[in-house]
């Protein structure tokens, strides 16, 4: 609509809005705090403390509402929301030296709350996280490609010493995991195509056409006590990793692993420049103006592709790359365009990103052949044959 | 063997690896055993299908409720009382619809269904036809259930539960009397195994969501269309300048400059250069293998190296810049250590405020393709990661060690293999030794 209020809010009815507000949130946050809760926050009294704890640590973190995850006490709630909103980089120390045991704070935590729904879109967050997913969802961003699946248990094993054949060993399971991940994966393809095909014409939602698996699912068990088949209901894809903060530090070192990675790569590339920049250089001289003109030219040309390189990384992609679930609907082939991303375009993407993926994976092994060999070159006497099928 | 601590670190990078895949195939696991199950006959289970053991990770939630078989008679006699009223409802909403002559209801194959008796046979073929082959699935209709079809099929359509009416085998037989708007005849109270189930395959489009559920999801995107109109217009709004000034406010009773850039923020920009160098790698990749024709190219090749090198300086720069900043994080007094690492879900952001978006496919083969990609992609990912954790880790041990006996030598290969050939394969190493005379 894009209504413009210019006019100042009357004083009377930002008095009046003030408890609908909070009625409102009380209704939207996770853990539904009352009113009554914000109040005594507001004047900090102790009591309304853990509440507020809770309900920080509910927003904060990005679980499943489902209760999957498992719950942790006031007091590592307490730290895991000091954690998160440092990261976030919350600009108050008081809230560092409020006590762990989460007995007291209520105001600070107000406060913190304010922060977060003023910074970003805390609310519209929340609301999209516990939305119900009606839909077959597969999501078309890479996010989910690393993150630790749960508290990072230290195996006992990993203790002592290991021989490389340990480490063969796992890699080997690593490639048996993939194996049968895809095959499971091919699986439920086939048979969410056959939901979707069976059930076409159903949707009362003209555009979408036919059931999902989660809606099948609902008319085959309205009772609906199932709740965790109605959640476990497809995507085919994890929704979201799982996120528990015990997760330890990762920000310093994988700044030090990115520091050497492009030291590395600035010795290659000075060691590419300056034979050719030599090289050049004794080749030039004795042209004509139209020398200068097409240097020119070049220089401007490689100027904007390197611009164009430069804002893959910085603007996060080439197309716009959608950065949420979408929900997967069947349509005949020559269907008009324009309700959605065509799974052409995506599967044109996901090559060209596996072909490069490939290629990087292959430098970086060629790196260490060459290393390996150069190492073992200094000794005389060996032959070293690589294995079949190189 | 490998010393200690590079065997902790790299066992738990590796199990880090075959965790998160392991994750990945039990929620698979979970919607492959739904995706079956939908596509079985509908009929409760009499012996629930047996749940694979959950693996030993704990946040596994066993979906246990989903193959309980149906409950005993006080349940069945309840949804026979529902099953009754729904009956009456479609039967009179069946009369209003053959008087009205058909309304645009998303069924048109009500108004077939609605027509003649003779329809009843091309309905059946029509649904067999749409899926191949439908006798491996339900018992062979026998004379009197012919007609009985259509109605039975008439009813699931308007039922909300498409439970099997013969569930409730035990005493509530009424269930099947119920087509009294048309064939008058009373259908035996059948045997058990004359039971007519329910399959996606064959009636599944006869399936419609219940009207409530309509009613309620239209309404749910109502509101987030409007929910997204209003979020768009609030630019210049009061309420923006008023977060702003209470953002400011925070900022200055902090006591903090204000220039100084959050983990998160840190983060986000540490990988933004961790692909900035992938991307620059791969140029320089294909600027050297590029083979020059005329002086033209080789400037070209020439000034884009240049300008590459340029480049991994200013990045290089930039992280010299976050590195004093995460420094002066650290002389903050909040407490040391452990920082949540992807705090922000995938899907987070304006975006998420509409109905999702979709994504169209045109047959099985192509989500296949399409699913097979993003692991492997993903696969791809996980790999370079463990390459590069595996170089950081290996490496110097070779380079390190001075005895060049076959210790080493053992080792040399065990390194090349995993880090050259993935762990599959070896090579071989032979030592010409001096004849021996």
């Amino acid at each position: 609509m894009g209504r413009r209020r210019r006019r100042r809010v009357d004083p009377a009815d930002a008095a009046r809005a003030l408890p609908e507000a909070i009625a409102v949130l009380t209704r939207t946050l996770p853990t539904g705090p009352s009113p009554e809760t914000f109040r005594r926050a507001k004047f900090d009294r102790p009591e309304a403390a853990p509440a507020l704890w809770r309900l920080l640590f509910c927003v904060l973190s990005p679980m499943p509402a489902d209760g999957a995850s498992p719950s942790l006490a006031l007091e590592a709630q307490a730290r895991s929301v000091k954690a998160a909103l440092r990261f976030q980089g919350y600009p108050r120390r008081a809230l560092a030296q409020l006590p762990d045991d989460g007995s007291q704070g209520g105001r600070e935590l107000l406060l913190a709350l304010a922060w977060l729904l003023a910074r970003g879109p805390t609310l519209e967050q929340l609301l999209a996280q516990s939305r119900v997913r009606l839909g077959d969802e597969m999501p078309v961003c890479e996010c989910e490609s690393l993150a630790s699946p749960g508290p990072a248990v230290p195996s006992v094993e990993a203790d002592g010493c290991v021989d490389t054949r340990h480490l063969q060993w796992l890699m080997g399971k690593l490639r048996f995991r993939w194996r049968k991940l895809m095959a499971s994966q091919q699986e439920q393809c086939a048979l969410l195509g056959k939901i979707h095909s069976y059930t076409r014409g159903c949707h009362s939602d003209r555009s979408l056409g036919h059931l999902s698996v989660t809606e099948t699912e609902l008319l085959r068990d309205p009772e609906g006590g199932q709740q965790d088949t109605v959640l476990g209901a497809c995507p085919p894809e994890a929704s979201q990793p799982a996120f528990l903060p015990e997760i330890p530090a990762q920000g310093a070192a994988e700044l030090e692993l990115v520091v050497r990675e492009l030291q590395a790569l600035q010795e290659e590339l000075q060691a590419a420049v300056e034979p050719r920049r030599a090289a050049w250089e004794a080749r030039v001289g004795g042209h004509g103006p139209e020398w200068s003109a097409s240097r020119r030219a070049l220089q401007e040309a490689v100027r904007q592709d390197l611009v164009a390189l430069q804002w893959a990384w910085e603007r996060g992609g080439g197309l716009t790359q959608p950065h949420e679930p979408h929900r997967l609907v069947r349509t005949e082939a020559g269907a008009p365009e324009g309700r959605g991303l065509q799974a052409t375009e995506v599967i044109e993407v996901l090559r060209s990103r596996e072909a490069c993926l490939e290629v990087v994976l292959g430098q970086l092994q060629g790196q260490c052949q060459q290393e390996l060999a150069r190492l073992v070159g200094t000794l005389p006497g060996l032959i070293w044959i690589p294995p079949p099928g190189r | 063997m490998l010393p200690a601590d590079c065997s902790r670190r790299l066992v738990a990078e590796l199990r880090d690896a075959l965790d998160s895949c392991a994750q990945r195939q039990r929620q698979l696991e979970r919607s492959l055993r739904v995706s079956r199950r939908l596509l079985r006959a509908w009929e409760p289970a009499e012996t629930p299908v047996p749940e694979p053991t959950p693996g030993p990770e704990t946040d596994e939630k066993v979906p246990s409720s989903a193959f309980t078989a149906c409950s005993p008679s006080p349940q069945d006699l309840k949804e026979l009382e529902l099953l009754t009223q729904v009956l009456e409802k479609a039967v009179r909403v069946r009369k209003g619809i053959s008087k009205a002559g058909g309304d645009k209801d998303p069924s048109v194959k009500s108004e077939s269904l609605a027509a003649s008796p003779a329809t009843r046979a091309s309905t059946r073929l029509r649904a067999s036809g749409w899926t191949g082959s439908h006798a491996s699935e339900t018992k062979p209709p026998r004379g009197i259930r012919q007609t009985r079809v259509p109605a039975k099929d008439l009813s699931e359509r308007r039922l909300v539960s498409v439970e099997n009416p013969t569930s409730m085998g035990r005493g509530a037989r009424a269930a099947k009397v119920e087509p009294r708007h048309r064939s008058q005849q009373i259908v035996p109270l059948a045997a058990p195994q004359a039971r007519e189930v329910f399959t996606l395959k064959d009636k599944g489009i006869l399936l419609q969501l219940p009207m409530a559920f309509r009613k309620a999801a239209s309404q749910n995107s109502r509101l987030w269309a409007q929910l997204s109109s209003t979020h768009t217009s609030d630019s210049g709004d009061a309420a923006t300048t008023a977060k702003n000034h209470f953002l400011q406010k925070m900022q200055t009773t902090s006591g903090w400059p204000s220039s100084r850039l959050s983990p998160a923020e840190v983060e986000a920009e540490v990988g933004r250069l961790r692909k900035a160098c992938s991307l620059l790698r791969l140029r320089m990749g294909k600027e050297l293998t590029a083979d020059p024709k005329d002086w033209m190219q080789e400037y070209r090749c020439l000034l884009t190296l240049e300008g590459l090198q340029a480049l991994v300086g200013q990045c290089l720069h930039r992280l010299q810049e976050l590195r004093t900043a995460v420094v002066e994080q650290q002389l903050g007094p909040w407490p040391e250590g452990r920082l949540p690492r992807a705090s922000s879900p995938c899907g987070g952001g304006a975006d998420t405020i509409r109905s999702p978006p979709l994504l169209l496919y045109s047959s099985t083969q192509e989500l296949q393709t399409l699913a097979a990609l993003r692991l492997r992609v993903a696969m791809l990912n996980q790999q370079i990661h463990l390459e590069k954790v595996l170089m950081a880790e290996l490496l110097p041990l070779v380079r390190e060690q001075e005895p060049l006996g076959p210790p080493w030598l053992a080792l040399c290969r065990a390194v090349h293999s995993l880090l050259c050939e993935g762990g599959e394969r070896f090579l071989t190493i032979l030592r010409e030794d001096e004849p021996a005379d």
